[in-house]
């Protein structure tokens, strides 16, 4: 399947892409998911700073 | 010109920003109205105070009720930044998602599957529940739960245009119901084969706030998603650049 690409698909993706997505990905977890599996302790502070998002986007808490 | 990865990568960004913002905004005028009720439901549970182990607020509090609103936005605007930067990157990759349709409406396509697959799916699933409802000691495993049926979303979405790009022999109409009829049935089987919430809800909880939450949390869940779709659209797309071009003092 070569279908003439349009508009964007023909863009090269270099490998640091995966990187930074990858980067987007952790940071999505501990805003939205870490209680205490990566940073211990320091968690809870961030867990209930973020506490009001974490409920409004519908992630399971307490 | 979008013809560079970071081109196009920034763009995911702005497009993160702009829907986080918009569903922060929501969060404050919409939102955090049943948060509010549901916090004074927790409140009249321990007239004592005596701490169970988490502060939804209250005294002993880790941080400020108000601090809470403002780092809550702040979250929804991160997660939007860092969502329209992933979300950049697979349309980047995407070779067969819409590519004879237009780059607007690719993206826009795009917003509303990622909506359906790790928003309205894990929602309808296991809906979302206000401060006061679930039990602390199955926070993990719902956790686990819910992020099991997120990769399940995607993986119906992936499946879905793999599906879509094999049947490109087949008439429109036979390659649309087809994906539909995949895509409900695979639907089905996952809503089927996950086990149902583990944590009851709590008689003190009235069903009105439950369900006003639960909207309110749907529809800032759209904003989001649907969202950055939409915004990404625009700002890819070289028809909106040419029509900005023509009228260049209608925009501030
Ligand atoms: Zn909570």
């Amino acid at each position: 399947m070569t279908s003439p690409a349009a508009g964007l698909s023909a863009v090269r993706v270099p490998k640091w892409a995966f990187a930074v997505s990858l980067l987007g990905l952790i940071v999505t977890y501990l805003v939205l998911q870490e209680n205490g599996l990566a940073l211990g302790a320091s968690s809870e502070l961030l867990h209930e700073f973020f506490h009001d998002g974490r409920h409004a986007l519908g992630v399971p808490c307490h | 010109m979008t013809t560079t990865y970071k081109s196009i990568a920034l763009r995911g960004v702005a497009a993160g920003a702009i829907a986080g913002v918009a569903s922060a905004l929501v969060q404050l005028l919409v939102t955090e109205i049943p948060i509010r009720a549901a916090l004074a439901v927790e409140e009249a549970r321990e007239p004592a105070g005596d701490g169970h182990g988490h502060a939804h607020g209250g005294e002993g509090e880790l941080v400020s009720r108000g601090a809470q609103v403002v780092g809550g936005m702040l979250g929804v605007v991160v997660v939007g930044i860092a969502v329209g930067l992933v979300f950049a990157t697979a349309y980047a990759l995407s070779k067969r998602w819409f590519v004879d349709r237009t780059p607007f409406s690719r993206s826009t396509a795009f917003g509303l599957a990622v909506f359906g697959a790790v928003a309205l799916l894990p929602w309808l699933k296991y809906p979302a529940n206000p401060p006061a409802v679930g039990d602390p000691e199955t926070v993990n495993h719902r956790t686990a739960l819910y992020l099991g049926v997120v990769v399940a979303g995607l993986v119906i979405v992936w499946g879905a245009s793999r599906l879509a790009s094999r049947l490109t022999a087949q008439s429109q109409p036979v390659r649309v119901t087809a994906v539909l009829l995949a895509v409900v049935a695979a639907v089905a089987v996952v809503l089927l084969a996950f086990p149902a919430p583990p944590d009851t809800i709590p008689a003190d909880m009235p069903v009105t706030v439950l369900w006003q939450f639960r909207l309110s949390s749907l529809a800032q869940l759209a904003t989001l998603y649907v969202g950055i779709g939409v915004v990404f659209g625009l700002l890819v797309d070289p028809a909106t650049r040419r029509a900005k071009a023509d009228a260049p003092v209608a925009v501030g």
